[in-house]
């Protein structure tokens, strides 16, 4: 820096001094150990020896893994799928420029996003029961052929789970859609209007490209959340999740293993198998990203 | 302005266009308007009816049979006053502090060059996808090292440093704070702790109310952490005391739901007040980053 | 420099000021609660109805011996564990005394004996001579490698609560029934289809196939085992894959007699008050809850021993458990011992516990109480207490592996399996299907013993 009086070379340490230390202390730090546990085989913090690979050896034959990383995957495709398209459409529906009430409605569809999870879990919990839930009760009276017993939690559980965690997210996806479309240019869609496209074209020809980075992006922090589902399935089934593990997330089976069942070592083995997963995730959006901006 | 084609739809599509966003609107609001009906509905009522038991009364609602006594239950015999301060008191302070750490690491970072600073930046940023799952254990193992466990501080202390807030901030920095007015505030003998605070504090403001807000309702919804560290009943924050309502009084729904709406309740409120900056300041890195 | 102050003087939103106000104040309102009461020895308990009852010993205990004082918190169920293991598995102190139930209790006996987080109480029970007064099936769920680690509260024995009303209308006689076999044909006349949907609207039994209870009363009482003495797993013995394959035309198929009326849910009550089930399974701190909750049902239920699975066959099972244990971080365990004793060894809290939830207690010093006999007009004049403690040598031995709970879900998926292939072939008798069912239980005890084997803590595995 060209400085008339440049600045003492600490002053930049106090500023990042207080976020360094907690940072080291409460992340870094237990990161590291995390790692050192992923090759330990414990039994709580006090009972442990190094048994090198075996959790990842034991990881790969593991029924229980394999149930719960089906299970998160079909969770996120499912959550991703469906609250993708609903939240664009929702804040197509709202960026007409000719809409009343706009502030009203994106306050409504953005206000389940500020409810916790634990909170969503204890709301969901009544409304899904098998006979005397509201859900069952609307849909078989809309639908006569429903069966009252639909066991959303016994059975299908991650359906369940897919439907809460829509109704949560699907606002705030919503409102980085709108603000997206509100950033696109008037001028573009005019041109393609004035050349005689419809409604469908512009959107799929010039609306979308122009928002893509920001759908991108809201995939992506979506499934990264997704695949570390825990706090719902945990208090909407139980800590096993629920009947035949069918609720069972990676993030709820790390959870048991280190702290129902003690065995922290292979806890960290399964969480370091999710964290290259997210980062693998976190990659493949770059590269995707960077080759849209080439183009 | 003159009329665009597009802008002026037709009556049809308009009207499609609203009972669409109606219809969805309802969806969304029916668990909330479900919820505040169970909490002041009596325990006989709650499976009885859907939504307010029928009766006599105007709208053919029964309203005599409403009852406020759910709350009262809540604020008298259970200790849920006790854990509304805790969660006002944990949500606020780790926000406020969590907010001028991360600006304050987010200028350091952006604003200087120094030795050390991109290994500092990378570590830190590369933590950003790390599942918090993966620290739970050796997190608490920490805490339980530094004599933290079942104390206000060892919930608090590790929400100070999120990589996510870091992040935000340095960007927002890079963004909107140009370097010539820091530099011309220098040249007039500004010190260093005044500029951060009278002049760049200020510039990102946006981003400080927004990241407040974001970081309070955090922590407000937290479950999991507080139900490992904090372990007495009376350091218990709503999200905890609230769930364990479903432990002991699992029978009685009305009550559960009259927990749950004195939860969320704050937090909408607060969203209410703040909401425009709110929406603001959450979508504007995302949208011009 | 005036163009910064003019920046700052704008520099708070209102947001920012709004949480800053409810920080100072929460703060503020945080410093001036009152510190908790600390002192005395402090009892972590899962059940509310405990904390009360305890209320009245505790004060008196408190008055008597105001240098060793206890105190009850009532956690809610899931806290309570989570805390108590972490607490056990990280060293970190946790309450002196701890209340917990059987499925929470067994997951502290996974490491190495010295290192399990309870007090091993074995040498205090000999040297008061206090080991005869529980029956010793009834420590088993609490013992782990032959050391007792927790008191119970009971001993849960499960008898069948039937609507008397109903059978009785019908020209039943009960007392004719000995096993399931009897049970199934006597009272089959029940059910039949009333509002002529094509499905029955009343069935014999409450239970299903993948309800953990329904199947661990069963297996236990069939002496279908699923852990051996020494706590090593058994899953892929003969009779397990007897009862399992005779199982399954319970819940399918053309003699089905079983339906799923959850316990504890709204709408499992409605259907018991409807008739849609004539019989429960009926540990007595259900029976209790019943008489509390299901006060419509006074006066139709009746009690009776389970049907044997055979002739000659046990009558009964076991369900449900709740212990005391001390907690090794705790200072002074020999101190701690006298309260336990104070507490689970006291007559007064086996009669609250009988007089208050029906639980009959597992001290026989206690059994020849009065209390026992009365009859109970909620059960038709029966003598609720006695017909329990007439079980108590039949109630049968339980695991305490901290596997109990992955063994039995293996049983559950392999009778879901076999459910399925039933549903698919159309065959329901036990004789087709056991072959199935001893393949898929080698499969499930070798998926048990590998994950038992990652655990070089647990002394008892092979």
């Amino acid at each position: 820096m060209n400085s008339a009086r440049p600045h003492p070379a600490w002053v930049p340490w106090v500023f990042i001094a207080p976020f360094v230390v907690i940072f080291g202390t409460f992340a870094v730090w237990p990161l590291l150990r995390s790692l050192q546990l992923a090759f330990e085989q414990t039994c709580g913090a006090q009972t442990h020896v190094f048994v090198g690979l075996k959790n990842f050896r034991y990881l790969v034959l593991d029924p229980m893994f394999w149930q719960a990383m089906g299970n998160t995957i079909l969770f996120t495709v499912g959550t991703v799928a469906v609250q993708v398209p609903l939240a664009l459409g929702l804040a197509l529906l709202l960026n007409r420029p000719d809409l009343r009430g706009r502030a009203v409605f994106r306050l409504i569809f953005f206000s389940p996003s500020l409810i916790g999870m634990v909170f969503v879990a204890m709301l969901f919990s009544p409304l899904l029961e098998k006979r005397t839930g509201l859900v069952n009760i609307w849909l078989h009276a809309l639908l006569p052929a429903w069966n009252i017993e639909f066991a959303w939690l016994e059975t299908y559980s991650m359906t369940a789970l897919i439907l809460a965690s829509v109704w949560m997210g699907a606002g705030f996806m919503m409102v980085y859609f709108l603000a997206a479309l509100q950033h696109v240019p008037r001028e573009l869609t005019d041109a393609a209007s004035i050349d005689g496209a419809g409604p469908w074209q512009r959107f799929w020809h010039v609306v979308l490209p122009e928002i893509r980075p920001v759908v991108g992006l809201m995939t992506l922090l979506a499934a990264v959340g997704s695949m570390q589902l825990f706090d719902l399935p945990y208090l909407l089934l139980g800590e096993t999740g629920g009947l035949n593990g069918r609720g069972l997330t990676i993030v709820m089976y790390l959870y048991q293993t280190g702290f129902t069942v003690g065995d922290l070592g292979y806890a960290s083995a399964i969480g370091w198998v999710l964290a290259l997963l997210l980062i693998g995730l976190a990659l493949v959006q770059r590269r995707l990203a960077r080759r849209t901006r080439e183009d | 302005m003159s009329p665009r084609p597009g802008d002026r739809a037709s009556l049809t599509s308009r009207l499609l266009i609203y009972g669409l966003l109606v219809v969805f609107g309802l969806m969304t609001l029916l668990p909330f308007i479900w919820m505040l009906c169970a909490s002041i509905k009596t325990k006989g009522d709650f499976y009885t009816s859907q939504f307010l038991p029928p009766g006599h009364g105007f709208l053919g609602v029964a309203w005599d049979r409403l009852t406020l006594s759910q709350f009262a239950q809540l604020f008298r015999d259970l200790p849920v006053a006790r854990a509304m301060l805790n969660s006002v008191f944990l949500a606020s302070v780790c926000s406020v502090v969590a907010t001028l750490c991360c600006a304050a690491g987010g200028y350091g970072l952006a604003k200087f060059r120094f030795r050390g600073r991109e290994t500092v930046t990378s570590a830190i940023l590369g933590t950003v996808v790390v599942p918090t799952a993966l620290l739970l254990g050796p997190s608490f193992e920490t805490l339980f090292h530094l004599g933290l466990v079942d104390h206000y501080a060892g919930f608090i202390l590790p929400t100070l440093a999120p990589a996510f807030g870091l992040y935000l901030f340095r960007q927002a920095m890079v963004n909107s704070v140009p370097p010539d007015i820091i530099e011309a505030a220098r040249i007039d003998g500004c010190g260093e702790i005044r500029i951060f605070f009278q002049i760049v504090l200020p510039i990102i403001r946006p981003m400080l109310s927004a990241f407040l807000v974001i970081s309070f309702i955090g922590i407000w919804n937290n479950f999991i952490t507080p139900q490992i560290v904090l372990q007495s009943p009376e350091r218990y924050p709503l999200s905890v005391a609230i769930f364990s309502l479903r432990g002991l009084y699992g029978d009685d729904n009305s009550l559960i739901m009259a927990g749950t709406l004195v939860a969320i309740a704050p937090v909408m409120l607060l969203f209410l007040l703040l909401q425009r900056e709110f929406i603001s300041g959450l979508t504007s890195g995302a949208v011009k980053g | 420099m005036s163009s910064a102050r003019f920046a700052s003087s704008r520099a708070l939103s209102p947001g920012i000021w709004i949480i800053l106000l409810l920080a100072v104040v929460s703060t503020t309102g945080v410093l001036l609660m009152p510190a908790p009461e600390r002192g005395g020895a402090v009892l972590w308990t899962f059940i509310d109805y405990n904390g009360k009852n305890y209320a009245s010993i505790l004060a008196a205990w408190n008055r008597a011996h105001p240098d060793t004082r206890l105190q009850a918190k009532v956690i809610e169920y899931a806290a309570l564990q989570r805390r108590m293991l972490t607490g056990f598995f990280s060293g970190t102190p946790t309450a002196d005394l701890l209340e917990v139930e059987r499925s929470i209790a067994n997951r502290a006996f996974i490491g190495p004996l010295d290192r399990v987080g309870f007090v091993d109480l074995t040498d205090y029970l000999r040297a008061d001579g206090l080991t005869d007064e529980i029956a010793p099936a009834v420590y088993t769920p609490w013992s782990s490698r032959g050391r007792i680690f927790g008191i119970p509260i009971g001993f849960h024995p499960v008898l069948l609560a039937y609507r008397a009303d109903l059978v009785e209308a019908a020209g039943i006689d009960v007392s004719q029934i000995e096993t399931w076999d009897d049970f199934f044909r006597l009272l089959r006349p029940l059910m039949f289809d009333r509002n002529g949907d094509g499905q029955p609207d009343r069935y014999l039994l409450s239970g299903w196939n993948n309800n953990p209870n329904t199947i661990d009363i069963l297996l236990l009482q069939a002496d279908a085992q699923l852990f051996d003495p020494a706590g090593r797993p058994t899953l892929d013995t003969p009779r397990n894959a007897e009862i399992l394959a005779r199982l399954v035309s319970w819940f399918a198929g053309p003699n089905r007699i079983a339906a799923d009326a959850s316990d504890f849910t709204f709408a499992g009550n409605r259907q018991r008050l409807e008739g849609y089930v004539v019989a429960t399974f009926m540990p007595d701190w259900l029976a209790g809850s019943w008489r509390k909750d299901l006060t419509p049902l006074a006066g139709k239920v009746k009690l009776m021993p389970l049907p044997a699975w055979e002739r000659g066959g046990r009558r009964t099972s076991a369900w449900g458990g709740t212990m005391i244990g001390i907690a090794k971080s705790a200072p002074r365990p020999a101190e701690k011992w006298e309260l336990v004793k104070m507490l689970y060894f006291s007559r007064e809290l086996a009669e609250t516990n009988f007089n208050e939830f029906l639980i009959v207690s597992p001290l026989r010093r206690h059994h020849h109480l009065p209390m026992y006999d009365r009859p109970d007009p909620y059960f038709c004049g029966q003598p609720v207490g006695r017909l329990y403690l007439d079980q108590e040598n039949n109630v049968p031995t339980r695991p305490s592996s901290p596997y109990t709970q992955e063994a039995l879900r293996l049983a559950l998926d392999v009778l879901g399996t076999l459910k399925q292939h039933a549903e698919a072939t159309g065959r329901y008798d036990a004789a087709s299907l056991e072959p199935l069912a001893h393949q898929l239980l080698a499969e499930a005890q070798r998926s048990l013993l590998r994950q038992i084997a990652r655990n070089p803590f647990l002394l008892a595995a092979p």
